[in-house]
């Protein structure tokens, strides 16, 4: 139900790239999980635009979407979405509050929804570098390198599978580009993050 | 025995059996009705109705705490699955999303009929265009997921209208997939009984209920805690409460008094013949107020025991005062004249009681005067006959001559206590304070603790207290119902303009049968609706044949039987309208609890001008009726005065006795009262009656005096006015013992009246001591 903001949630952490600690872990010969978690920890807060196609089984041609997304450490993710419409979603401490031009607000509670919950909390600990959280929820495989790496998660927990098949992610250093997420019933999610918003 | 005495215990025999089989054949009731005026107005009898049975009184509300997130929440889990199987429970609710499945299907199964969007142009090319556009939106935000697997056969949007318009409250925080305080230190569960908040027995058997469940859910986390708290969780602690504190107090004061008046008598047979005139007097007044009113209540059973407390002194007058050689007949005889007139003065003061607007206070009055009758009727005609020959209670001694050096000195202190007094007086009538209190806390019998607790899980369940409620009131359901969907329309509007943050309504639950038929009626048949669909998703980028399932949904609508309440049992919209949709002896009734509501002045202008509608702000209301109750007690109070100076009058023939009888009792009255409010007290009702026992007591100790000062000296009786003040003495310390003691409980009403009695009843005798004799 809340791909679009676990969407959003994975390509939030994404900060300014920290120079000396990507070449730090590009030189270490034995790059993985660990190193990328570590890198994510270092990132408090950044703020990135974003476009996003959604390919819905019931419609014929992708919704499209853009906006900005921007993460605080550790729990605060904003989704702010400009077009076609102008609509702002957060994120923070398991509540998600949606405010629509003209709507007013809606709220909603993440964990209303376990298999929702469990996933958003684990993607936040992507982002928060809580690699324990992350394989408690995912089976985790990660290839490539400090400078282009690509990370595939798979849910450990049924009632999450039954939702999602598979996140694609990938990212350069601390940063993630894009990210796909491939529901269960076919419906996919893609979203690519571009350079830094102002 | 003689064959008089015979007699009289075949008559008094009588007399118990005939009690017995009128309070076997009784009903007790513990409800809210000896609350509620005689003639309640129509926002009275609904708060009593909504205080008794209405769904707030049914809830109880669970905390667990004391172990980490993930075990407090399998425990709140494991106790939801085992508390689901429990009948005597409505509803069990800790947030998991299984419990809401079923009202998803009936929303589903009839969202045509329930949905406020339907009308005939929702459903033309124009009027699905703009829903279909609608819907493209909300595929793109996060309620993408939920919208996609409804669209098909949804696309007027109607479920998710209809879950926003019921998702509209705020909700408790969650972790773990259930209900937590904001802070995460406390699992919350909420739970709705299936009897009436009023129903004590069937509220404490569900109370244990959840509490074996939560044994069983903790598996041996032996830190984990179940707290509970509501207002029917209230009456049962508070009932258990001064339940135990009454058995264990009451049980110390037995024992006290009881080595008390063996040391004084010297008789075992003596003592168990003492409690004869009161025990006699409590099955007499509970056989009265069973006839008088068709059923007895709790509050009267209660306090009405404490009430003929006085019963006790009739015994110990006449065993104290039996001289040696003399006879228990000549001594009555002596004492009997006094004996009687300080019973007519309590049948007087609470005679005030019977008149009360109030069925509690009437009760009480009856019960008492009943009582005491009896009481001072066993102590005259039957006692006499059952003590054995020549029992008589030593005096003299070291105690009697002290005391009698007491109250010889007594009368010096009597210019500093007439000044003491009317110096407390006037601080008393100057006081800027309030001295009453009619909240509802200082009436509940709930410690200031378990309140705490309450304002505490309440916050945690994002659950303030509803204060304001609009009351409708129809002739039947349908019309109920449409009334309830036209005021639904003007608060939509409050909520537009901010004056209201937002409500609820039974017909959002179950709309009229004329809305649901229009709404039915609005659906145009398939072929139209064929074309209308095609017409407005051109140019969207939604799948050819997409909504098919819409139409087929459609058109089987137009069949469908409209929704009965019926369809709801056993769901949470079911559980919803059940509390608010209510059939009441005259017609039927909706609530509208309201939220967040800013004006309300404003608000009950806006509705005045419509018939049968009425704002009931709970707070107010209560507190108003509080006030009315304690205003009447006050009042009667007043007038038992006045009755019982009537009586003075007529029986003393003087004016200067009278004054004196009366004025050690307005002497401890005003010292009592003023010792409560300096002391931090807010007199509630409790303490009123407190006080009219204070006097009803304390009138036999004045009117002993009375006597004593004027028969004794003429005739230089020294010793007859010995034990009489010995007599008064006794009779003074077992009712400090019960009523001292009783001001120990945790139970405000019990230690309201305990510490007003045991201190009036003390400063009436010191008083009369000061005042009367010399």
């Amino acid at each position: 139900m809340r791909l679009t903001l676990l969407l959003a949630v994975c390509l939030l952490g994404t900060g300014p790239v920290e120079a000396e600690q990507d070449a730090a872990a590009a030189e270490t010969s034995v790059w993985g999980l660990p190193q990328l978690m570590a890198g994510m920890a270092g990132v408090k807060s950044s703020q990135r635009k974003f476009t996003e196609r959604k390919y819905m089984s019931v419609l014929t041609t992708p919704l499209e979407s853009s906006g900005t997304l921007s993460y605080r450490a550790p729990d605060r993710l904003e989704k702010h979405t400009l077009a076609p419409r102008e609509e702002r979603m957060v994120l923070e401490q398991g509540v998600i509050v949606v405010t629509r031009a003209g709507q007013g607000k809606r709220t909603m509670m993440v964990n209303q929804y376990p298999a929702i919950g469990a996933f958003v909390e684990s993607i936040r600990s992507t982002l928060a570098g809580d690699r324990t959280t992350l394989e408690r929820y995912f089976q985790v495989k990660l290839e490539g390198s400090a400078a282009r790496w690509r990370m595939q998660l798979q849910p450990l927990d049924k009632a999450t599978r039954d939702m999602v098949r598979e996140i694609r992610m990938e990212g350069r250093g601390t940063q993630i580009a894009g990210m796909e997420i491939i529901e269960a019933s076919g419906d996919r999610s893609v979203m690519t993050v571009g350079g830094e918003s102002p | 025995m003689t064959r008089q005495g015979r007699w009289r215990l075949a008559v008094w025999l009588l007399f118990i059996a005939g009690c017995v089989y009128v309070i076997a054949r009784t009903a007790f009731n513990t409800d809210m009705s000896a609350f509620l005026p005689r003639s309640p107005t129509p926002t009275q009898q609904i708060l009593v109705e909504q205080l008794r049975d209405g769904v707030v009184s049914r809830l109880i509300l669970a905390g667990i705490e004391g172990a980490d997130t993930e075990e407090l929440a399998r425990i709140s889990k494991a106790m939801v699955r085992q508390l689901h199987q429990e009948s005597e429970l409505a509803a069990v609710n800790n947030g998991e999303m299984d419990g809401q499945q079923k009202d998803f299907d009936l929303l589903w199964k009839y969202r045509f009929l329930l949905s406020p969007a339907v009308t005939p142009e929702h459903y033309t090319a124009d009027g699905l265009r703009a829903s279909l556009l609608n819907d493209l939106d909300l595929l793109a935000s996060p309620m993408g997921a939920l919208v996609q697997r409804v669209l098909p056969g949804d696309p007027g949007g109607e479920l998710v209208g209809l879950v926003d318009q019921l998702a509209g409250q705020s909700r408790p925080a969650m972790q773990e997939g259930v209900w937590f305080s904001r802070d995460g230190t406390r699992a919350m569960l909420l739970v709705q009984t299936r009897a009436a908040g009023s129903d004590l027995d069937a509220q404490e058997h569900a109370m244990q209920t959840i509490e074996r469940a939560f044994e069983s859910a903790r598996q041996g986390v032996a830190t984990a805690r179940l707290r509970m708290t509501g207002p029917s969780v209230f009456s049962v602690q508070s009932r258990a409460s001064i339940r135990d504190d009454a058995k264990r107090l009451s049980l110390i004061a037995t024992v006290l008094v009881a080595l008390l008046l063996l040391l004084v008598y010297r008789s075992p047979r003596a003592l168990v013949l003492g409690l004869l005139p009161v025990a006699s007097g409590a099955l007499a007044g509970v056989a009265a107020v069973s006839l008088g009113f068709g059923s007895v209540h709790g509050i009267t059973l209660g306090f009405g025991v404490t009430l003929i407390g006085e019963g006790v002194d009739y015994a110990i007058y006449l065993f104290t005062q039996i001289a040696p050689h003399s006879s228990a007949r000549s001594t009555l005889q002596r004492i009997w004249p006094t004996l009687r007139l300080g019973v007519l003065t309590s049948v007087c003061g609470f005679s005030a009681m019977l008149f009360s607007g109030f069925t509690g206070l009437a009760q009480l009055g009856l019960f008492s005067i009943a009582g005491l009758l009896v009481a001072v009727s066993v102590s005259r005609w039957l006692l006499p006959e059952l003590l054995p020959v020549g029992f008589f209670v030593q005096s003299g001694g070291m105690l009697s001559g002290a005391v009698m050096r007491m109250v010889h000195f007594a009368p010096r202190l009597r210019l500093p206590l007439i000044l003491g007094v009317l110096v407390l007086l006037v601080a008393l009538l100057l006081r800027q304070e309030p001295m009453w209190n009619d909240n509802l806390s200082g009436m509940s019998p709930v410690s200031q603790e378990l309140q705490a607790l309450d304002a505490q899980l309440r916050s945690d369940m994002g659950a303030p207290d509803v204060r304001y409620m609009i009351v409708l009131s129809a002739a039947d359901q349908e019309q109920v119902l449409q009334r309830s969907e036209g005021l639904t329309v003007q608060l939509q509007q409050l909520v537009q303009r901010g004056m209201l943050q937002g409500f609820e309504a039974p017909s959002q639950v179950l709309p009229s049968q004329r809305t649901q038929s229009m709404r039915r009626s609005a659906i145009p048949d398939a072929a139209e609706l064929r074309r209308s669909i095609a017409q407005a998703s051109h140019g969207l980028p939604f799948r050819p044949g997409l909504f098919d399932p819409f139409l087929q949904a459609a058109a089987a609508a137009r069949q469908q039987p409209l929704l009965e309440a019926e369809a709801l049992a056993g769901s949470n919209l079911g559980l919803k309208l059940d509390t608010l949709l209510l059939k009441r002896a005259s017609g039927w009734a909706a609530m509208l609890p309201l939220r967040g509501v800013q004006d309300a002045d404003a608000l009950t202008q806006g509705l005045a001008a419509q018939p049968d509608v009425i704002l009931l702000d709970m707070k107010r209301e209560t507190e108003h009726m509080f006030r009315e109750y304690r205003h009447d007690a006050a009042q009667n109070a007043l007038l038992g005065a006045l009755a019982i100076l009537l009586l003075l009058a007529v029986s003393l023939r003087s004016v200067r006795r009278v004054a004196g009888v009366t004025l050690p009792l307005v002497a401890a009255v005003i010292v009592v009262t003023a010792g409560l409010a300096w002391s931090g007290h807010t007199l509630t009702l409790f303490h009123l009656v407190g006080l009219l026992l204070v006097v009803a007591i304390g009138s036999n100790y004045s009117l002993f005096f009375d006597r004593e000062s004027g028969a004794g000296q003429g005739m230089g009786q020294h010793h007859g006015q010995e034990r009489t003040v010995i007599s008064l003495l006794f009779a003074n310390l077992s009712t400090i013992i019960g009523f001292g003691l009783l001001s120990f409980s945790q139970a405000p009403v019990l230690s309201a009246i305990g510490s007003t009695v045991a201190l009036g009843a003390f400063l009436s005798l010191v008083f009369s001591a000061i005042l009367i004799t010399g």
